[in-house]
């Protein structure tokens, strides 16, 4: 970091480089997805859904330094009010964007009433509690049947659509989404270089001495879990919109983890260090389809040889969507 | 305006580390806190300062109570401190370091700072150019962007002072600043610490150096197990056999005092090189 501004020649070219490489890989993938097949396009629209959830936990986790294993029930709090506002159950029809608005809302109360009990507790106790959190979420769930169809979710859910415009072939909900991601993650990235996002980064540092300087802890990390979970709300409705059906089945434990793993092996703390995590624990089960039974093993080898390599992740955390910035345009 | 102790007292179990202090400490003076070993000077410290609880007693800014306040309430009183241990936000760089002492102040405008890039450009400039006068007062401009971890020992010794002066404290409260500088990082903080008197400020140094302590110092408190034992100028300090018998069990002369603060000093010396 403080290398590449104080040695001179080599350093920003190389910097440029990777940059533009990035971002023409990016476009390039952006642009051509319309093109693919609809299978193709669904697996770009998973990705695109876990790198919304991965920014939304990075807040917690790779900001804040607070491990929540508990992630997933913000996620099927979004899925679930689209589910309920938005199909036959309950013959509700509410439009798509106001049941966003309302999924936000709801995720933001979620995240402050289970961000409450934990504000004293950090590291493994934090990860075992909220972990227990989202099971406890997903048990409800299962249990409450006359509401939400217990195991056997809720289908038939309605389209979406936004002013008109319907949103339901896996090309339209693309667009959805990579609006979304790029949107979500703009505000995130301003929100990581506000006040907010330093005090959140001193408390990761040492809570005690945020303290000192003057940080309400418990605010400063109550805020972290509200926005937090406000963005796995809202990646919750788009789910739920794009699926058409829910279930508990797709908020499982499993889930959590596989979110907390995208963040660790991309680069804890860094948008682009999410959308490296997801792409490679995303679309690489995909590519490896054809193993079959060889792929989880394969996977694992991977991770394990990646925390051995680049135990920080692979995108290191200096290396933001500032730094692309700047690599472009040689500042 | 004066920061008060009032029977102050301070217990772990069965050990009282202070015991019934009662002093004040008024503004413009630098105030330097010496005794042995565990005589009580980073709990004093540390109860100011809200890190740790008040067992009896009572301590005030103002008339305003501070015990039993939160602790950021403390800091935001206008109490700011140093530990006897740098603790710095290691991986945030010098610069944010300093910067993030602003939140106090701009949190409530935090999603305008989001929202309306303008607005966000304009604080991150103002926060950004406060911080740089402070480094640049401490010769860290050079720094400003590297990681407040990877600094060494002395620069990172300045920071923390940089760090807590970034809160604009009326109380600043340095526990062994220059434990760990060699001499030169010593003569360099003495200096930049008598800069930092102000008609508002009112200085505490706990300091085993006795050299920075008797030039730096306008008043010095002598602490022995818990207890207040001496208070004065330095001249009277010096003059007092107490404080001399205190230090050293015998009564030899200031001399020795020096000896033996220059012997923690290379011990603390090896701990810090160890360290980096
Ligand atoms: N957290 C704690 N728990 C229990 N006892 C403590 C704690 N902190 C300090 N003490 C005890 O309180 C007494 C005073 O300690 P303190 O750290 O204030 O001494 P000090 O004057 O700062 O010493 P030094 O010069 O070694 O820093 C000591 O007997 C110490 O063992
Ligand atoms: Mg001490």
């Amino acid at each position: 970091m403080s290398n590449t501004s104080t040695s001179p020649s080599v350093k920003p070219q190389a910097s440029r480089l990777v940059a533009v490489l990035v971002l023409a890989a990016i476009v390039a993938l952006a642009a051509a997805t319309p093109f693919l097949p609809n299978y193709h396009i669904r697996v770009v629209n998973s990705l695109l859904i876990y790198i919304l959830l991965g920014i939304g936990l990075n807040i917690v986790i790779g900001y804040t330094g607070l491990l929540d294993l508990g992630f997933v029930a913000f996620y099927a709090v979004g899925a679930y009010t689209y589910a309920l506002l938005a199909s036959p159950q309950l013959d509700l029809h509410l439009p798509f964007l106001l049941i966003v608005g309302i999924a936000a809302v709801l995720g933001m109360i979620t995240g402050i009433l289970l961000g409450i009990p934990v504000l004293k507790l950090r590291g493994d106790y934090l990860a075992i509690v909220t972990l227990g959190f989202g099971e406890i979420i997903r048990i409800v769930i299962n249990n409450v049947d006359w509401l939400t169809g217990g195991p056997k979710g809720i289908a038939r859910l309605d389209k979406a659509s936004i002013l008109g415009v319907e949103i339901a072939r896996p090309v339209e909900i693309y667009w959805l989404l990579l609006v979304t991601v790029f949107l979500v993650g703009l505000f995130v990235w301003r929100l990581e270089r506000s006040i907010l996002g330093k005090a959140w980064a001193a408390i990761r540092e040492d809570q005690d001495a945020a303290r000192g300087i003057g940080i309400n802890t418990t605010n400063a990390k109550l805020a972290a879990f509200a926005t937090s979970a406000t963005i796995g709300a809202i990646a919750g409705t788009i789910f739920a919109a794009s699926q058409r059906f829910v279930s508990p089945e797709s908020f499982t434990l499993q889930e959590s983890v596989l979110i907390v793993l995208m963040i660790v092996i991309g680069g804890i703390g860094n948008i682009l260090g999410i959308v490296a995590g997801a792409a490679i624990l995303i679309l690489l089960p995909e590519v490896l389809r054809e193993f079959a039974e060889w792929r989880i093993l394969f996977l694992g080898i991977l991770m394990v040889v990646l925390i051995i390599v680049r135990p920080a992740g692979i995108v290191p955390r200096t290396f933001g969507p500032e730094k692309l910035i700047r690599g472009l345009f040689g500042k | 305006m004066t920061l008060v102790f009032n029977n102050l007292r301070k217990q772990y179990g069965a050990n009282v580390a202070i015991n019934d202090v009662s002093t004040d400490f008024a503004p413009g003076l630098i105030y330097g806190v010496i005794g042995p070993n565990g005589a009580g000077k980073s709990t004093l410290i540390n109860m100011t300062a809200g890190s740790y609880t008040v067992s009896a007693g009572s301590i005030s800014l103002d008339g305003r109570r501070l015990d039993g306040m939160k602790k950021h309430q403390i800091a935001n009183s206008g109490i700011a401190r140093t530990y006897q241990n740098i603790r710095l936000f290691d991986q945030m760089t010098v610069l944010e370091n300093l910067e993030v002492c602003a939140y106090p102040a701009e949190v409530r405008n935090v999603w305008r700072e989001v929202l309306w890039p303008p607005y966000g450009r304009a604080r991150a400039a103002a926060r950004r150019e406060s911080a740089m006068e402070i480094l640049r007062f401490f010769g860290l401009e050079g720094h400003a962007d590297a990681e407040a971890g990877s600094l060494p020992y002395g620069r990172q010794r300045m920071l923390e002072i940089a760090r807590a002066l970034a809160m604009n404290p009326r109380v600043l409260l340095l526990d062994e600043p220059a434990a760990g500088l060699n001499h030169h990082e010593t003569a360099e903080l003495t200096a930049k610490l008598a800069e930092l008197r102000s008609p508002e400020r009112i200085m505490l140094v706990v300091e085993h150096d006795m050299d920075l302590v008797m030039t730096l110092c306008d008043r010095i408190v002598v602490m022995h197990h818990g207890k207040l034992l001496f208070q004065g100028t330095p001249a009277e300090v010096q003059a007092s056999s107490d404080v001399q018998l205190a230090y050293l069990g015998t009564d030899n002369d200031i001399d020795d005092i020096r000896a033996a603060a220059q012997d923690r000093r290379a011990q603390l010396g090896i701990r810090a090189r160890r360290r980096s």
